[in-house]
């Protein structure tokens, strides 16, 4: 950059106060695009992508990460709700529609001539009361209470296309999640590396099921004679391939006699025939081999002397899925056959084809490794409801996730937004000065999510506001929305609850978010 | 730079009723081209594709599937058929005017400010009401189930296509195939394959000719005229590898210092190939199948030893074919030290007879009596190729039939019965219910009655009063069972334009078929009538 550059660099400048606005309506904009899509009966967006692909999902997060906007605020939302994925992983769109909220009553305070700063200060403190307040109302859950789990999880998938079939989904969710960590020790879950989801088209939903091991989908290698199904199956994972020795560019193989083509021919398949019985020698009876590029992986003729062994083949095993399997099955990955023994073999119950639907899969079960880790067989009609299954399930997941990192649960249906309406209405009473002002107004803020709430359910937002305002001052701290029966009940006694980690990060993401924003007052182009 | 308004994307928005209208134009628009072909009068579509082929089509599912439809609502509809014609096989084109008549119907309803929400859910509540109804009242019992019964789902199916003037002779042919291709699993459940029949168009004569042939048949031909046209008691051997002229592989270098040795080489190559065919023959095999080619050379081989030799038959052919005559498809023959190649016997398959035939102006390789399981084929004859295309797409959908009734031994009457009935219960169903939810149970009722109506008038008959004496006829089925014994199957006779038992005229149709299409239809419905929000990004530009 050349110097003096100083007025070029800066191309643009805007005043204070437009930028400010401007940042806030971006923001807005954003959280009105996912408003609709809140809570059990809201609606889905259809997306259709840069690549012509269409998608349709009622997930916050997805919705953004797939929306391509301008404007550095709006993408500021954007990372928000990632972040509120990758901390709790489910409440993506309240926090951006809390949000929203926030930005909004900041409008009205800025235009009331209090200062930014003011605003941000009253709303950090509102925001930390606020935790104080969630924590005092949440309930603690042990881990080894499964019925308790399972209802977070069917809240979570509640809002879902799929909710017709949380019953299946929810119990798979806790299951999944409690045999990959050890409840007593562990305070988070690596959901990423530790459950693996496969989908399958065909069957219906509920065929969904979870398999303690590993699931391929492809079918075994189709030679005549080859094993479909090996009970206490023992599981080799080879790296090398097992096919006839490439030469390098430079090199040669000469032939200079006819007889010279019967001993190629017959080495090749004395080469080939060795390896595999070393693997035979070894006792496994169930291969899988890793893709490779170089050189054809397998060729008919080991395919068909493992087959005449009695040796069950998967090939083509992507270099990703090695570790996964690896722990899973508990074998060592082989690079070179002379290191091939039984110590690195892996061994399972039961090692099967099964046909589903238009197509096969290899099932792993039952293996006997301590790792934890398990696969989750995902089926349904179409790639749609299957890749909406699969983001649900997922959220479902990081609410047993939350619960592990913190164990305590809180009502849903809204009730912890109007508990703290409400109470936070009263601490701003004990607030001197402008404060005050603030946290009334942060306090109000809160009040979107039930109104949200019941007018995507399609109930009377105001009717339900001022009942829902009604029982929590008469001191009922768990009633809330009860969408099915459209009105206000003690959810409690219905068992809707999720993670109280949801609630609050949204709450401290969405204050954070918010007192940035207001904080920005340039906005300069730099090129 | 931002067409997306305030929200500044990088494309366009559309919300709430703009899209809701405008995914219901797509889908009726979609049901629209459709429509008319539904019923047994309903006509055909000709379709040409962007290089001129052209498709003569009456299929819901093919017409779609053709179509290359761009509004993604569409493209649910047609997705949708498409899941019809997997897991049922028919009525491909009744589910996507089903799915059309709810969405518009649905969409009425928000005009008039009911909550999507509540429609949805009052959808869903008719639809598992009616599932329920179907079950309970409409079914026909398994007892009264015989193979008259399937000869009439075959030709209920089959009436609304191309064959249906020769209905009685394919209803014959399909039937006789299913039943024909039964297979009992190890684990005690029967299957009826379709994958078991196969179907070979020949052109020429006329569709009445076409006959069903106890066997596997395949489009090939013998590789030398010197073989013999039919070998009985068959050993069958399968191979999938060439029988070419071995080549050496490469960065294998060919170096000879003396020309003579260069000749010995090629003849050695031939060698290896006799050696092979040699093996196989030694083994007893009389007929070779092969996946690949077969070299000319080594064709005299097996003119001397009088067996029939094919090459290039279809690998999933020499599947099915080593399933049904017990053999096994051979990859390559290494025995089992790695030093020599044999051929086991055992990989053999047997069957009674192998023949070449003459049909058409091509030759067909017919496999008949095949020990293992029982293959059926299916030649179709007919006088040009969109003809024979379409003659076999409605086959295709008539064993599908056949199948799922032998599956699940169940049926239910067909001609706009099974709507109407569900129509008229589900009205008086709607009425005993106080909530938010009957108006849309009521419009699920009326879009019902789609399917009746749109028989009707494609038959140019008059829909509206033949629906409503049907509508009658079921009311007091309904209300009064005693006096409406049987009245419950009445559907419409298009042809005579009368109402009539559905039941005792033979137009009938699997339950499942039913339940299946009004599932997938209400999915759709629903799928669509959940969006409020379309976003349209522009598309990537593509770097110069």
């Amino acid at each position: 950059m050349a110097a003096g550059g100083s007025t070029e660099t800066l191309r643009k400048r805007e005043k204070e106060k437009d930028v400010r606005e401007s940042n806030i309506l971006a923001a807005k904009a954003v959280a009105d695009a996912v408003r609709t899509s809140l809570g059990p009966r809201g609606m889905d967006k259809m997306i259709q992508a840069d690549d012509g692909e269409v998608i349709i999902t009622n997930d916050g997060a997805t919705i953004l990460s797939k929306m391509k906007c301008m404007h550095p605020a709006a993408k500021m939302m954007q990372s928000l709700s990632k972040s509120q994925d990758i901390e709790a992983g489910d409440g993506t769109t309240s926090v951006v529609v809390l949000a929203g909220a926030l930005l909004r009553s900041t409008q009205q305070l800025l235009s009331k001539g209090i200062h930014p700063t003011t605003i941000a200060e009253a709303f950090l403190e509102a925001s930390q009361e606020a935790e104080r307040i969630l924590e005092s109302v949440s309930r603690p859950v042990r881990l080894d209470d499964r019925e308790a789990l399972i209802q977070a999880a069917t809240t979570s998938l509640s809002s879902k296309v799929v909710s017709g079939d949380s019953q299946v989904l929810a119990p798979i969710a806790v299951d999944a999640t409690l045999r990959v960590i050890d409840p007593s020790a562990d305070s988070n879950v690596d959901i990423d590396e530790n459950i693996r989801v496969v989908q399958q088209v065909g069957g219906t939903i509920e065929d969904t099921e979870l398999v303690n091991g590993l699931v391929f989908r492809k079918k075994g290698a189709a030679v005549s004679g080859a094993p479909t199904r090996v009970e206490n199956a023992k599981i080799g994972l080879i790296q090398f391939c097992l096919s006839a020795p490439k030469t390098d560019i430079e090199n040669n193989v000469v032939v200079s006699e006819y007889a010279a083509m019967d001993r190629i021919l017959r080495e090749e398949r004395k080469y080939i025939l060795k390896l595999c019985k070393k693997i035979k020698d070894s006792g496994c009876n169930v291969l899988l081999i890793q893709k490779s590029i170089l050189r054809d992986a397998v060729n008919d003729l080991s395919l068909h002397f493992l087959a005449k062994m009695k040796i069950m083949v998967i090939t083509d095993v992507e270099r990703n899925d090695i570790e996964f399997i690896s722990r899973t099955a508990g074998c060592t990955p082989v690079a070179h056959v002379d290191s091939f023994t039984a110590d690195k073999l892996g061994s399972a119950s039961l090692v099967e084809e099964v046909s589903l639907g238009s197509g096969r899969v290899v099932k792993v079960t039952g293996c006997e490794a301590k790792a934890s880790t398990v696969t989750v067989l995902v089926r349904g009609s179409n790639k749609l409801v299957l890749g909406e299954a699969e983001r649900s399930l997922h959220d479902a997941f990081c609410v047993i996730r939350c619960l592990v990192k913190k164990k305590f649960l809180i009502v849903g249906g809204a009730a912890p937004e109007a508990e703290l309406a409400l109470q936070l209405g009263k601490f701003a009473k004990t607030l001197p000065g402008q404060k005050q002002f603030c946290v009334k107004a942060y306090a109000d803020a809160l009040e979107v999510i039930p109104y949200t709430l019941a007018e995507n359910a399609g109930l009377n937002p105001i009717e339900i506001i001022t009942e829902l305002r009604r029982q929590h001052a008469e001191g009922i701290t768990t009633s809330g929305i009860n969408v099915r029966q459209g009105k206000i009940s003690d959810l409690a006694e219905e068992n809707v609850y999720q993670p109280l980690l949801v609630t609050i990060s949204a709450i401290s993401l969405a204050s954070e978010v918010t007192r940035m924003l207001l904080k920005t007052d340039d906005l300069v182009g730099v090129q | 730079m931002s067409e997306g308004g305030m929200l500044a994307i990088d494309g366009s928005r559309e919300t709430g009723q703009d899209v809701r209208t405008q995914n219901m134009m797509a889908a009726v628009s979609i049901a629209n081209i459709v429509k008319s072909s539904l019923g047994p009068v309903g006509l055909d579509k000709m379709l040409v594709d962007n290089v001129g082929d052209v498709t003569i089509t009456n299929d819901g599912a093919t017409i779609l599937k053709l179509l290359d439809v761009e509004h993604p609502a569409g493209k649910v509809l047609c997705e949708l058929a498409d899941l019809q014609d997997q897991e049922v096989g028919d009525g491909t084109t009744s589910v996507v005017i089903l799915a059309a008549e709810l969405l518009k119907r649905g969409n009425e309803l928000v005009k008039q400010r009911i909550h999507p929400t509540s429609i949805i859910s009052g959808y869903r509540l008719a639809l598992k009401e009616a599932v329920r109804y179907i079950k309970k009242t409409l079914t026909i019992p398994m007892s009264k189930l015989e193979r008259s019964n399937l000869v009439m789902a075959a030709k209920t199916s089959m009436n609304s296509k191309i064959i249906g003037p020769e209905s009685d002779h394919f209803a014959e042919i399909a039937v006789s195939a299913m039943q024909n291709v039964r297979t009992e699993r190890p684990d005690g459940s029967v299957r009826y394959p379709l994958k078991a029949v196969n179907i070979i168009k020949a052109h020429g004569r006329s569709s009445r000719e076409s006959v069903l042939v106890d066997g596997y048949a395949i489009n090939c031909t013998r590789a030398a005229q010197g073989m013999p046209t039919s070998i009985s008691n068959a050993k069958i051997a399968l191979l999938d590898f060439n029988l070419a002229r071995h080549k050496l592989k490469l960065g294998v270098q060919v170096l000879v210092k003396d020309p003579r040795e260069l000749e010995a080489l090629q003849q050695r190559e031939l060698d290896i190939t006799k050696e092979k065919i040699q093996t196989i023959l030694k083994s007893g095999a009389n007929v070779i199948l092969c996946s690949k080619g077969i070299d000319d050379v080594c064709l005299k081989y097996f003119v001397e030893a009088g067996a029939i030799a094919v090459r290039r038959v279809p690998k999933d052919d020499l599947r099915r074919i080593a399933k049904a005559t017990g053999g096994e498809l051979v990859l390559t023959m290494a025995d089992a030290d790695g030093a020599d190649e044999e051929f086991d016997p055992s990989w053999l398959g047997s069957a009674g007879e192998v023949s070449e035939e003459r049909l058409g102006d091509g030759e067909i390789i017919y496999i008949k009596e095949c020990v293992k399981t029982a293959a059926q084929t299916v030649v179709l004859r007919g006088a040009n190729e969109y003809f024979l295309d379409e003659v076999e797409r409605s086959l295709h959908d008539s064993l599908c039939i056949i199948k799922r009734a032998l599956e699940t031994n169940t049926l239910v009457a067909g001609g706009g019965a099974v709507e109407t009935a569900l129509s008229v219960h589900l009205e008086d169903y709607a009425s005993t219910l106080g909530t938010r939810e009957q108006l849309a149970i009521v419009e699920f009722a009326q879009a019902l009655l789609v399917i009746p109506r749109t028989l009707a008038t494609n038959a140019a008959q008059d829909a509206t009063e033949l629906v409503a004496r049907l509508r009658a006829k079921h009311a007091v089925s309904q209300q009064d069972p005693a006096q409406g014994e049987g009245m419950q199957y009445s559907g419409l006779d298009l042809v005579a334009g009368k109402v009539v038992n559905c039941f005792e005229y033979g137009i009938v149709e699997p339950a499942i078929s039913k339940v299946k299409s009004l599932r997938f239809a209400t999915e759709a419905a629903v799928t669509i009538l959940r969006i409020d929000d379309s976003i349209k990004l522009n598309p990537r530009e593509e770097p110069q």
